[in-house]
């Protein structure tokens, strides 16, 4: 099995620091988190630019060639509303290190961006959920399938559709995580690649918390056959979880510095 | 139904690393596919052979020893060796260093390396006398001596990889040979600590340790399996480094090469059993992932030189 594939999730423009940034073209604070997350382990970064209804195209060209220029291809995952912004990146994306990642589609709204990533050779994360959060597994699985037809019909490989159960927040819906760890089996019994923003669970808790929900939930998921997350990879109790689950999972071989590589 | 072939093709590839200077080199590694298996993708190197010598002489056989009869000197074996047929490299094997046997001195010992080197210019390997601390005064003066040659230092160990590494791969700009013995898990570790010394990851090259053919050898063919599978299938680049096997320091001291035709009648010629032994190893190495042997007599040199080239 591959090892699993960390997404760096910093590059947000939730952040004022970073949407600053964006708005004024400054590389410094981008750069920064890019390569904190790096050197932390993350194997793709996640940029997400906000909607960016004005200047989507050319604020997305901008960010995918100043990460790539300044960090070997690093692969990306274009994360906007913004279709044309995506498309805009991917065309000037070099695809040396890993295809791009298309930053989401769901089984409602978004089912359209399975199309653009199909046109364009890349992998598309695909949310198991069409208008709000998908009720049980039944209907998870059904939205599963229909993206994954989908995604065939236009000649994807099937491991290029990356299904994301939605991981839900503790506080509030604490019965229904064994549900979201369940459709992670399944896709993994359907031999399928998945990932997902596995800290929303920990929303709402106190700071020193969270890191060891996430820890716990991850090698929970990874159990369950989990390839990726969408994390934070300075959260070092984290990717040490998810190092050492690797080696469990043989994904990696083991040697005695193994967290240090 | 017609036959259609489906290549095993991977992402990942084995370093290449040169060994020599000049216009004689050698390149080790830089495939992408499980060993011998050109079917799936053309062969960046093929597989090479080093003819070894020791500092105490060439004594392994009558037949080993018939070929360097005429050899009076060190130099003039080395020069032999390398003519051999098939050969690729030298690897002096300095085994005369070994505090409980010989116990030469260093200094002699850099005689018999700066001798060797001046006879031939043909890429070398040196080979340590397996103690580790000995080595560990040995082997920075002989990555000294051999400044400028590009020559692969063998036996670096856990024990002492900080000197022969910080010696052979930054100081003195050789290349590492990082051994451990059968242990996959060490075999990555040590790689991840002497690269961590700064040593550049594309200058090392693996012993990962060897055995005969019937003794304890299935446990080195699933060590090669697996490091040449993770190195490949996992992109595990701290695997990606060629494998160097000496395979002769094994097999002539085995019984079946060692027992005299007087003792057991009944195995025939000790001359074949000793170099069926090295042939036999040697095939199997190379079938589980090893980039390059090391053997000693002319005919099994010859036989995987054989082997090898049809095999591409």
């Amino acid at each position: 099995m591959a090892k699993f594939v960390t997404i760096g999730e910093r590059i947000h423009c939730i952040s004022p620091v970073i949407r600053d940034a964006m708005a004024t073209r400054n590389p410094a604070p981008i750069l920064k988190r890019a390569k904190e997350q790096l050197d932390a382990g993350a194997t793709y970064l996640d940029v997400n630019i906000g909607p960016a209804e004005n200047d989507g195209e050319d604020l997305m060209k901008w960010a995918v060639q100043l990460l790539q220029s300044e960090f070997d291809n690093v692969p990306l995952a274009l994360d906007t509303a913004n279709k044309k912004a995506i498309e805009a990146g991917i065309s000037v994306y070099n695809r040396a290190k890993g295809k791009p990642i298309v930053n989401s589609a769901d089984a409602g709204g978004r089912i359209e961006n399975i199309d653009l990533a199909a046109a364009n050779d890349a992998i598309v994360i695909a949310l198991c959920s069409a208008e709000g959060i998908a009720a049980d597994n039944d209907e998870r699985m059904m939205h599963c399938q229909n993206m994954l037809e989908r995604g065939m019909m236009l000649g994807m490989d099937p491991s290029d559709l990356w299904f994301d159960p939605l991981f839900l927040v503790v506080k509030g819906m604490q019965d229904k995580q064994m549900e979201v760890l369940e459709a992670i089996k399944m896709f993994s019994d359907m031999g399928l690649n998945s990932t997902g923003g596995l800290s929303n669970n920990s929303n709402g808790m106190p700071k020193h918390i969270r890191p060891i929900m996430d820890s716990a939930l991850v090698a929970m998921a990874m159990m369950q056959g989990l390839t990726s997350a969408i994390v934070n990879p300075c959260d070092l109790r984290l990717m040490e979880t998810i190092k050492s689950c690797d080696i469990f999972k043989s994904n990696t071989l083991y040697a005695d510095s193994y967290l240090e590589i | 139904m017609p036959f259609n072939q489906k290549p095993q093709k991977f992402n990942a590839k084995i370093n290449t690393v040169t060994i020599g200077s000049g216009e004689k080199t050698v390149a080790l590694g830089g495939n992408s596919t499980l060993p011998l298996y050109a079917f799936d993708a053309p062969t960046a190197n093929t597989a090479k052979i080093g003819v070894e010598i020791s500092d105490l002489g060439q004594t392994s056989s009558e037949g080993i020893k018939a070929y360097y009869a005429d050899c009076a000197t060190i130099g003039e074996a080395a020069k032999k060796a390398a003519a051999m047929e098939g050969a690729d490299f030298v690897a002096l094997f300095l085994e005369g260093g070994d505090p409980n046997g010989a116990n030469k001195s260093v200094e002699e010992l850099i005689a018999v390396v700066n001798e060797v080197a001046e006879a031939v210019d043909c890429p070398l390997v040196v080979e340590g006398c397996k103690n580790v601390e000995k080595d560990a005064e040995l082997l920075p003066k002989v990555a000294e001596a051999l400044q400028g040659r590009n020559v692969l230092i063998m036996s670096e160990k856990e024990e002492n990889y900080k000197t022969i590494g910080a010696a052979a791969g930054l100081a003195y700009n050789q290349i590492v040979g990082a051994e451990s013995s059968v242990d996959i898990n060490l075999a990555k570790q040590l790689n991840v600590i002497t690269t961590q010394l700064g040593v550049n990851a594309q200058k090392i090259v693996m012993n990962v340790g060897s055995a005969a053919a019937g003794y304890g050898y299935e446990y080195v063919v699933s060590t090669m399996d697996r490091i040449r599978g993770a190195a490949l299938s996992q992109n595990d680049n701290m695997l990606q480094m060629p494998i160097i096997t000496p395979v002769a320091s094994e097999t002539w001291g085995t019984k079946e090469a060692a027992a005299s035709e007087a003792d057991m009648p009944e195995w025939g010629s000790q001359e074949d059993r000793g170099i069926d032994m090295e042939i036999m190893t040697a095939a199997a190495d190379l079938a589980s992932g090893s980039d390059a042997v090391i053997l000693r007599h002319p005919q099994s040199v010859a036989t995987i030189s054989k082997m090898i080239k049809e095999l591409a």
